[in-house]
């Protein structure tokens, strides 16, 4: 995969000024930051945005309003196809970036977020329709959403009664991705072994996130469990392995490539495309889905209530499921696409990658989030209490 | 009465913030911390003791953030007196300009920025990879609370340097030849003149350091690597994660008795100091 | 020699960078005496007293306290105290334990009680019993000076220096501090070395004046002899008020000599002791103190034999209580400043500006001074 052509390049200074007052303002996440400004080794995604740098585009400006907000996550983008959509309708793009579902749920829950479309994952759409925070979807004004291109498992969770409330970003596993040159030629491949490894061998090299969903999940994948489990006894069970464990993590951080890449961490619980980008800039990163299973997701654009340039909101979301469109985005971020007819336009030997698409088997195993992950106090503060131990 | 109106007048802004920006969000606060979570987070009217019987559960992030705010003062306060030292007293009056700009300079970026930069440096690829050199092996720094302590001290090191630099600054210097007249070598004329007046500066330095490190979520958020955890953190946490707001504004409550016993019993110790002294004054 | 001294200094030099403070001073302060450096400042004789403190040290030349060389020696080791201009009391102590400062940094350290003991004792000294326990800032300038002055004086020094140490008074203060501080010298019998700007000061107080100028020191002497027998203009300036006429020498003999102003007009008058003989055609100038000169109503008589009369305008008059100051205008001699007593007043019933008057002079009264 190609890496992001702005990796490279400096930043400029008022945008790092920018950045970090939004930083700060606590509007983008650490992640973002650190990869947009360079700081960081993720690679960078970031909208146009800077205040006088827009372009003054005649074309049915005025119509749409002159910006739109997207609430996303890091890495998640192609920064081409956001000057595009400037260019096209005189629309800036201004991107807050977000490390989990809780943070953008809190921040939808307090109000004012601002956001005039954001990218929830799978499992949190039920919550939102419960919580009235974002509205049933317009289709008439995304016409490049076909429904019958996409995979029903990634776009159903979309629908909650019958009504569109959500359509489909991108798809992935959460696996983990360890660096074989300290495994002394041992192949890692299921949970167990990823959590033993890290309390002897791998003693403070190991990350797990900063997400109750995955670092929960998987640890309660040790025991054979369900991913999504709120049973109070196998959450203890995953509790006590957590607090065994904490001691031998080098952190506790969604922010892993930095670490993995200069070696101060030889092994991560990682994402889809950061297992690819790490790949290959690093052939020694391996990426694994543990045996026993694990998540996948399904992300999706979404409209909260009330979002002040909705027009405009929805006018990005119909112009990033343009296929075309939607292919550049995949070649920046190496997520695959639920979508047929974008799949066509893409490279075979991505489409063939094992990273993007394991072995049937494998995802067989795997689960999507539950939505009572999300709300359940006992995940939230068992992941809370671990952190603070 | 005109006085009195005028005086009303002058106290009128700040009367308004103090009641907008501080009292109604700890009013807030303290009504939220008796309250529940929602079902889905935030906040539900309640009158419960629960949110407090819970705080036993961030009893490691009250620890480190007791333990290591102290310590980070205290460290702070032994590399900042030194530096103080030489800028007010010792330094060329050339010199000092250009030092104490060199202090204040890392202010025009922000810590976020710096401490960044820490990561580096106490990364595996940092010192770590220099004491390699000289033949010490395995020494991890990053993610340790030994790195949080680093962190902090460079952070805040400029609060403490400068009310010390100031009460040094202004130290008559002929209470030193004073001092040496009278029989006292200079290593007792600094415990016995320099040190008790520069007591102020020190005071002030603690006090804004410990404050401030009271709050602080950023430098254990980013150099202990979510290992060292401060009651900052959990607010964090609690407010934009597990969103239990009932939960976080008791935890809220009790970091902002914790420091107003602590700022209290500091205030009555300097103010005894103060009672002998003229130029000891609360803060 | 009669005294052995406390203080000597032996072609002492001290240079700052390319600035020369003290140059080539010796000079020897006797057992128990009121030694004053007088001058203006930059003169030398702060410099001058911090090498006796220690605070600095000579370039170049020897200082030795009773007879030992201390170049080298740190303040603290040496056996002298110092009163600050400024008293530089220390603020965090009360009035007791400022006095006590000197007896604290002792090895050993006498027991608590002699500390007190001794500190009561000097605070009577200084007549200020029972403030051990008040604090500095609660204390007037003038108590403030004493407690500057006994927490030099508790620790029994060979020399007691002090900078200056009036002038932050107000006058009549001052006054009183300069009868305090003789008598109470008298009563230590330690020297004491006193560095002032102000003649009527060192006049009052010292048994020796050092006069220095420019680093160096021009004349050293009893206040009489300083006042009396100035040995040039710069000393006779400094030290009370004078008329000088400046001109040539004429004629001189080593008694005296005769000094011709450009106005054509000549004056005889006597050669201080000390003073170099003027050579004849040397530039020189007549000193004449203004107390000695008359002034008197023109036909009325000189009320002495005068050697010089001339005819004036009075221009102004300051009355000053004990006696009458006049700038006249006289005939020849340009502005005279005129002293008449009180006595003087009553006889002649005073003048008024415009009056026309009659000065005049003894000529052993007037001195031929080198014009330095």
């Amino acid at each position: 995969m190609p890496k992001d052509y702005k990796d490279n390049m400096p930043i400029s200074r008022r945008k790092f000024i920018e950045e970090l007052r939004r930083y700060e303002k606590g509007s983008v996440s650490r992640r973002h930051f650190l990869g947009v400004t360079g700081l960081g080794f993720a690679t960078a995604v970031m909208a146009g945005a800077v205040p006088g740098l827009r372009p003054r585009k005649a074309y049915s400006a005025g119509e749409l309003g002159d910006r739109v907000v997207l609430a996303t996550w890091p890495n998640y983008h192609d920064e081409a196809n956001f000057s595009a959509f400037t260019k096209a309708t005189g629309v800036n793009v201004q991107v807050n970036v977000f490390g989990s579902n809780e943070e953008m749920l809190a921040k939808l829950q307090a109000g004012g977020s601002g956001w005039d479309v954001f990218v929830p994952t799978n499992y949190t759409i039920t919550t939102y329709v419960g919580e009235k925070l974002i509205e049933p979807l317009d289709l008439k004004m995304i016409p490049n959403y076909a429904a019958d291109a996409f995979e029903p498992r990634f776009a159903d969770a979309g629908t909650v009664g019958g009504t569109v409330y959500a359509v489909p970003k991108n798809w992935g596993t959460t696996g983990y991705v360890v660096n074989t040159k300290h495994t002394k030629g041992k192949k890692l491949t299921t949970w167990k072994e990823f959590w033993d490894i890290t309390k002897t061998d791998f003693s403070g090299r190991t990350m797990v996130h900063d997400y109750q969903l995955t670092t929960i999940g998987n640890a309660l994948k040790y025991f054979g469990y369900s991913f999504n489990s709120v049973d109070p006894k196998e959450l203890a069970d995953a509790e006590k392995l957590l607090l065994e464990v904490k001691p031998h993590l080098f952190a506790i951080n969604s922010d892993y490539q930095p670490p993995l890449r200069n070696g101060d961490a030889w092994m991560s619980m990682c994402w889809t495309g950061d297992g690819k980008q790490l790949n290959t800039d690093m052939p020694e990163m391996e990426y694994v889905i543990g045996k026993e299973g694990g998540e996948i997701w399904s992300d999706f654009y979404a409209v909260p209530k009330r979002a002040e340039h909705r027009a405009a909101g929805y006018a990005l979301i119909n112009f990033l499921l343009d296929p075309a469109v939607n292919a550049r985005e995949t070649l920046a971020h190496g997520y695959p696409v639920a979508d047929s007819r974008t799949n066509k336009l893409l490279p075979k030997e991505l489409l063939e990658d094992p990273i993007l698409y394991p072995a049937q088997e494998l995802l067989d195993t795997l689960e999507f989030g539950a939505a009572a992950t999300l709300t359940d106090p006992n995940r939230a503060e068992l992941l809370a209490r671990f952190k603070s131990a | 009465m005109q006085g009195k109106w005028i005086n009303r007048l002058l106290l009128m802004p700040a009367t308004a913030w103090f009641l907008v920006m501080l009292v109604l969000p700890l009013v807030v606060v303290a009504i939220f911390s008796f309250g529940e979570r929602g079902a889905a987070g935030g906040y539900v009217p309640a009158f419960t003791l629960d949110q407090y019987l819970n705080l036993p559960a961030r009893f490691t992030a009250f620890k480190n953030t007791l333990l290591l705010a102290p310590a980070g003062t205290l460290a702070a306060l032994l590399i900042a007196y030194p530096l103080a030292y030489f800028l007010a007293v010792r330094a060329s009056p050339k010199w000092k300009t250009i030092l104490l700009v060199m202090v204040i300079v890392p202010f025009w970026t922000s810590i976020l920025i710096r401490t960044y930069a820490w990561i580096f440096i106490l990364g595996g690829r940092g010192i770590p990879t220099l004491l390699e050199f000289i033949g010490i092996e395995g020494v991890r720094l990053i993610n340790t609370p030994f790195a949080v302590l680093v962190g902090i001290v460079y952070g805040y090191l400029p609060l403490m340097v400068f009310p010390i630099y100031v009460s040094l600054e202004k130290l008559d210097k002929r209470l030193l030849e004073a001092s040496a007249d009278l029989g006292s070598p200079p290593l007792r004329t600094f415990r016995q003149v320099t040190l008790p007046l520069s007591i102020p500066g020190i005071a002030t330095g603690c006090m804004l350091v410990f404050i401030l490190l009271m709050g602080e979520f950023l430098i254990p958020a980013l150099l202990g690597g979510g290992k060292v955890f401060f009651i900052g953190n959990a607010l964090v946490d609690l407010f934009l994660q597990s969103r239990n707001w009932a939960y976080g504004s008791a935890v809220a409550a009790t970091l902002v008795i914790i420091m107003l016993v602590t700022v209290t019993l500091y205030m009555k110790l300097v103010a005894r100091v103060g009672e002998q002294r003229e130029d000891v004054s609360i803060l | 020699m009669s005294q052995p001294s406390d203080v000597e200094f032996v072609n002492v030099t001290k240079r700052f960078g390319d600035i020369v403070a003290v140059d080539h001073v010796s000079l020897s302060v006797e057992r128990g005496a009121f030694f004053s450096f007088l001058g203006p400042s930059g003169c030398g004789k702060t410099t001058s007293l911090r090498m006796i403190a220690g605070f600095d040290q000579p370039t170049e030349g020897d200082v030795r306290l009773s007879g030992e060389s201390v170049v080298g020696t740190p303040p603290y080791k040496r056996p002298v105290n110092m009163v600050f201009q400024h008293y530089a009391l220390f603020p965090h102590l009360n009035v007791g334990d400022n006095i006590g400062y000197g007896l604290r940094q002792r090895t050993p350290q006498p027991p608590r009680a002699e500390i007190e003991k001794q500190v009561s004792e000097t605070l009577e000294l200084v007549r200020l019993s029972g403030y051990e326990n008040r604090r500095i800032w609660e204390l007037s300038g003038g108590q403030q000076q004493r407690v500057a002055l006994a927490r030099a004086l508790i620790n029994h020094p060979t020399v007691l220096l002090l900078d200056e140490p009036l002038a932050a008074l107000d006058r009549k203060l001052r006054r009183e501090m300069q009868i305090e501080l003789q008598t109470l010298q008298r009563e230590v019998g330690i020297t004491f070395i006193l560095v002032t700007h102000d003649q009527e000061e060192a006049l009052s107080m010292s048994d020796t004046i050092c006069i220095m100028h420019d680093g160096r020191i021009v004349q050293t002497g009893s206040p009489t002899q300083l006042y009396d027998e100035p040995i040039n203009r710069y000393v006779a300036d400094f030290v009370g008020k004078s008329n000088f006429f400046e001109g040539k020498v004429v004629e001189a003999d080593g008694q005296g000599a005769r000094i011709e102003t450009p106005a054509g007009r000549t004056f005889a008058g006597r050669n201080p002791r000390d003073a170099a003989s003027l050579q004849a055609g040397a530039a020189a100038v007549l000193a004449v103190r203004p107390e000695i000169i008359f002034v008197g109503s023109p036909g009325a008589g000189a009320p002495y034999d005068a050697d010089v009369e001339a005819p004036a305008v009075i221009r102004n008059r300051i009355f000053l209580g004990e006696q009458t100051e006049y700038l006249v205008e006289a005939e020849g001699l340009g502005e005279v400043l005129v002293r008449a007593p009180k006595h003087a007043e009553t006889q002649t019933g005073g003048f008024n500006p415009g009056d026309q008057v009659v000065i005049g002079w003894q000529a052993a009264a007037a001195l031929a001074l080198e014009d330095a």
